[in-house]
């Protein structure tokens, strides 16, 4: 027994003296504010698992959901900023998230160190099958004219598709009856079998659907149309230049985190997105790329100042 | 109250018949009561257009009255004695439980799963320190190659306060 | 005819492979592994295990994870009828005959029993999935909020049928379990509902939480305190296989069982949870003797098992025919299909009909192992139960507090599992059946969400509920039900007050 409590104490001493060395030498944790298997989870393990190789440690991706994803988001801020805790923050927890919840924790602007935007998936509007409108332009007159009639699906409060429905709706000077769901999937399978009428959602849990003719997709906000449904157009095309949303994910660390640290893991996020098989699989998803300007985290911070502003107002406006 | 009846399996042959009847009874209209407590501001809505209070306003009463109808049965049908509580056993369990999860992030697997266990095992009788040890000890190896190994669940077998002495 | 069986053959066609065979074996041997370890669920381990398949082609890496997802179901009966702790929803069930049976010394019974139940439901479902699987989407189309609705209504009678003992107790269980269920942030309005102001309890209790709180620390405190009761469970260990009376009984109930779980597998939300508990109904009802339940019938453990097997495969339709997941666990396969560049849809049928074949060939192929690996594990199963309780009980805690924490990797989690053990010891003190708490748990969120989202699209009317004729045929038969079932419980539920 005494042997062994020599025999860690020594590890422990040289361990001490291995400190030292450069960053990182153990594995690092990215905290994902949402259950695996979503689009946000799945952009941080493809990402991770090409940063991984670049930093020569393992990113070991811990999924930490709740409350629209400001639970893990809240935990990550908290931890010990020595670049070994970094998280995938969102459009949701870094944008939405201070006017959805009163007593948030952190401010998405001061607490983080940003290292870099990720990928994002652009946001489409979709209706069901038999919706009487057969362009954007129909459909917005459509929903003017009967405000009482239609509704509106959405996956829960704080969700992608609430926050970018109403982000359209408020555009459109409309509130339509918005029925909650507790996720896409049933929003989804109700939007299938018609039982409401329209919706907002990220092209990755939509494409299928709109591919096989089970729903009808209007336009895609973004400026370009995607690779993913090149008859989709885009909002600009479709007579709404102004509704312009992708559900960004990008990484942050901790404040303070040292800038070595953060250099490191910029450079590890780049490399991976230059990476042409990582790259391959983010598009396949439908996502979008940063472009060279918008890498990095002095862009970033900047962004996510711009999209707190954005939100703000949209949100605290439609739940008056 | 009820502890201090004499110790037989009859049932007891004054005011309340069934001792266990009416214990099950407050304690549901306790719950009942605390749950209408933290519910009061939430916003009841209408029948129309249910709010958020509406139907935890609903179960409550529900509850609240089943449990006072199991009040009044206590003193009319004669049912079973309330059974002895132990303390020893929920304390250590549940104490090892606690300890887990306050040890797990700071100190890691590595002491929460031998501090937890050791704990724990004092709730049995035939608790031995040395057999407590040695098992906790093996019992966490066997835990850290199979969870932390073989399934790789991303489990903290460091903890954040030992981490930096323990780089791998 | 001929395209079906066409079909099927290129499904085993990609599913014969020697690769493919080997990871449908390594996914039903870790399901197998992480299902039997109580409070470690498969969605955990999925998702870590996601990474690792990256490196498999999308088939390959689709198969391993269905065989950890079954595998993990079969793993689950085993620990719910060993040591009463129900892994999952669905298990819920099995715990109450099947523990009674081991604890007479017919645990092999029990686990054979189940086995070979899953594996005939396991079977007809592959089948059903194959034969079936598009037209039957179509049905689950007709279910909108107002048929959910009423269809949890109906699932309301069952749990006042589960019940053991006094009806007014199970009544009350039921309640709770409804009201522990409104715990968390509001749908609608966002609104945090009896959170006690704890972040944590913002998004609800979770299932596994409660349920290792409830069961499995509850009954370790208790049986803490009864020594005699625990040895029981350790002394008498008889006959490992089934006998031939044992089958007899067991027949019909599976093939039941099968039925029923294989059509509420369907229903996209999440409708497999109501199988074991729907079969388990049934044969309570049907039974010549309903009092034999709950004290260790193998027909309440034969039933439910094929119906949890039955409805744990054809969950597999909404996802892979429509693309939308009916639960946590296909919300993982999609990230998984997603991650492979697949995305689930109508379309995967026509686009990648290896995949889809050789995964119905893959099921049926991971039930076949399935069998083959558990039934020569029974022995060793059984000899686990001789291990002292001094050692067994300090080993299930680690285990479900690794488990318990690794869900969400969260402390609070562990902390509240130790609160609802507390909860669960006083309610077995004061004589009540947490069963029904927990299956009223389970549909309680869902209950309120549908009933809600009905009213919001009726702009209010509840005529709804009953315009709509699915919805008011299921309220029709929820009304029979409850006539039939509650005259003589109640009859009985006194008897059975004034006996105990």
């Amino acid at each position: 027994m005494k042997k062994l409590v020599l025999a860690i104490a020594a590890t422990a001493m040289m361990a001490g003296a291995a400190q030292a060395q450069s960053y990182p030498n153990r594995p690092v944790t990215m905290i994902v504010p949402f259950a695996a298997g979503g689009p946000t989870d799945i952009v941080a393990r493809i990402v991770g698992e090409h940063m991984s190789k670049t930093l020569g440690q393992q990113i070991v991706v811990e999924n930490v959901a709740g409350a629209g994803g400001t639970t893990g988001i809240t935990r990550a801020s908290q931890s010990k900023n020595d670049g070994y805790t970094i998280m995938m923050g969102h459009m949701g927890t870094h944008g939405a998230a201070p006017a959805l919840y009163a007593n948030l924790k952190y401010d998405p602007v001061k607490d983080f160190e940003p290292v870099g935007m990720a990928a994002g998936t652009p946001i489409l509007i979709v209706g069901k099958k038999n919706f009487p409108a057969k362009d954007l332009k129909e459909m917005m007159a459509y929903l003017k004219a009967n405000p009482d009639k239609v509704n509106q699906a959405h996956a829960g409060i704080g969700a992608v598709s609430h926050m970018t429905c109403i982000m359209f709706n408020s555009q459109l000077g409309i509130k339509p009856t918005a029925v909650p769901y507790s996720g896409t999937g049933p929003a989804l399978n109700d939007l299938v079998s018609g039982q409401v009428d329209y919706m907002c959602d990220q092209i990755v849990n939509l494409v299928q659907q709109i591919k096989a003719g089970s729903i009808k997709a209007y336009a895609i906000a973004t400026p370009v149309r995607s690779p993913a449904l090149p008859d989709v157009p885009t909002t600009v095309e479709a007579g709404m230049p102004d509704y312009q949303v992708t559900a960004w994910n990008a990484i942050f660390a901790p404040k303070d985190t040292p800038k070595e640290v953060m250099t490191a893991l910029t450079d590890a996020l780049n490399k991976a997105l230059d990476d042409e098989a990582t790259k391959g699989r983010l598009l396949e998803l439908g996502a979008v790329l940063p472009t060279k300007t918008e890498r990095g985290g002095q862009w970033l911070g900047e962004f996510v100042g711009k999209e707190v502003a954005r939100w703000t107002p949209v949100l605290k406006d439609a739940s008056k | 109250m009820s502890g201090q009846v004499a110790p037989s399996e009859d049932q007891s042959p004054g005011l309340i018949k069934s001792t266990q009847e009416l214990g099950a009874g407050l304690f549901l209209m306790a719950i009942a009561l605390f749950f209408y407590w933290q519910g009061l501001d939430l916003p009841r809505g209408t029948l129309r257009a249910l709010g958020p209070g509406m139907l935890p306003l609903a179960l409550v009463t529900l509850l609240g009255v089943g449990g006072l109808m199991m009040v009044i049965y206590s003193l009319f049908e004669t049912g079973p004695r309330l059974e002895r509580w132990s303390l020893r056993g929920p304390f250590f369990v549940f104490g090892g439980i606690i300890l887990f999860a306050l040890l797990i992030r700071t100190c890691g697997l590595m002491i929460a799963g031998p501090v937890s266990m050791i704990f724990g095992m004092m709730a049995s009788d035939e608790f031995k320190l040395k057999e407590a040890t040695i098992f906790s000890i093996a019992m966490t190896i066997i835990c850290i190659l199979l969870f932390k190994t073989l399934l790789r669940l991303p489990i903290p077998v460091i903890g954040t306060l030992l981490e930096p002495i323990f780089p791998f | 005819m001929e395209a079906f069986l066409g079909n099927l053959a290129m499904g085993f066609g990609v599913a014969l492979t020697l690769n493919n065979i080997f990871l449908c074996f390594v996914g039903c041997m870790v399901g197998t592994l992480i299902g039997v370890l109580p409070g470690v669920g498969p969605i955990a381990t999925i998702a870590m295990l996601l990474p690792i398949t990256f490196g498999f082609d999308p088939t390959g890496a689709l198969i391993m994870l269905a065989g950890i997802y079954y595998g993990a179901q079969y793993g689950g009966s085993t620990t719910a009828i060993l040591v009463n702790i129900p892994g999952e929803a669905t298990s819920v069930v099995t715990v109450l005959d099947g523990h009674q049976m081991a604890k007479q010394g017919r645990a092999g019974v029990a686990l054979g029993m189940a086995a070979m139940g899953s594996f005939f439901a396991g079977t007809v479902a592959t089948l059903f999935i194959a034969a079936l699987g598009q037209p039957l989407t179509k049905l689950a189309q007709l279910f909108g909020p107002a048929e959910y609705f009423s269809l949890m209504i109906m699932g309301l009678v069952f749990a006042v049928v589960l019940a053991r003992g006094s009806i007014l107790k199970a009544m009350c269980m039921i309640l709770l379990g409804l009201l522990l269920a409104t715990v968390g942030t509001d749908l609608e309005t966002g609104q945090e509902r009896m959170t006690l102001g704890i972040q944590d309890l913002s998004d609800g209790v979770d299932f596994a939480v409660l349920a290792m709180g409830i069961f499995g620390f509850a009954e370790i405190v208790r049986n803490l305190e009864n020594p005699e009761t625990r040895d029981v469970v350790r002394a008498a260990i008889g006959r490992l296989w089934p006998s031939k009376d044992d089958f007899r009984q067991s027949y019909f109930p599976i093939l039941r069982g099968t039925l029923i779980g294989a059509v509420l597998g369907i229903l996209p939300g999440n409708g497999a949870v109501l199988g074991p508990f729907a079969s388990y109904t049934v044969e309570k009802k049907i039974a010549k003797d309903p009092k034999r339940f709950g004290r260790g019938a193998i027909e309440g453990v034969a039933g439910p098992e094929s119906a949890n097997n039955a409805g744990a495969q054809t969950a597999f339709i909404p996802l892979l025919t429509l693309g939308i997941p009916p639960n946590a666990v296909m919300a993982l396969m999609v990230g998984a299909m997603t991650i492979h560049g697949i995305i689930p849809g109508p379309q995967v049928m026509t686009k990648n009909p290896e995949l889809f074949w050789g995964m119905v060939a893959s099921m049926w192929l991971g039930n076949l192992m399935l069998v083959i690996i558990n039934l020569p594990l029974i022995g060793l199963w059984v000899k686990l139960l001789q291990v002292p309780y001094r050692m067994m009980f300090p080993a299930i805690m680690i285990f479900c507090c690794i488990g318990i924490y690794s869900i969400n990797n969260s402390t609070s989690d562990v902390l509240f599992t130790a609160f609802f053990g507390l909860v669960g010891y006083t309610l077995l003190k004061f004589g009540f059946e947490p069963a029904p708490m927990l299956l009223r748990f389970v549909l309680g969120k869902l209950m309120e969400e549908k009933l809600r989202q009905a009213l919001i699209l009726s702009r209010g009317s509840f005529s709804t509920f009953i315009e709509r004729p699915v919805s008011a045929g299921l309220l029709l038969v929820a009304v029979v039900m409850l006539a039939i079932a509650l005259l003589p419980s109640i009859q009985k539920g006194r008897d059975e007050v004034f006996t105990e």
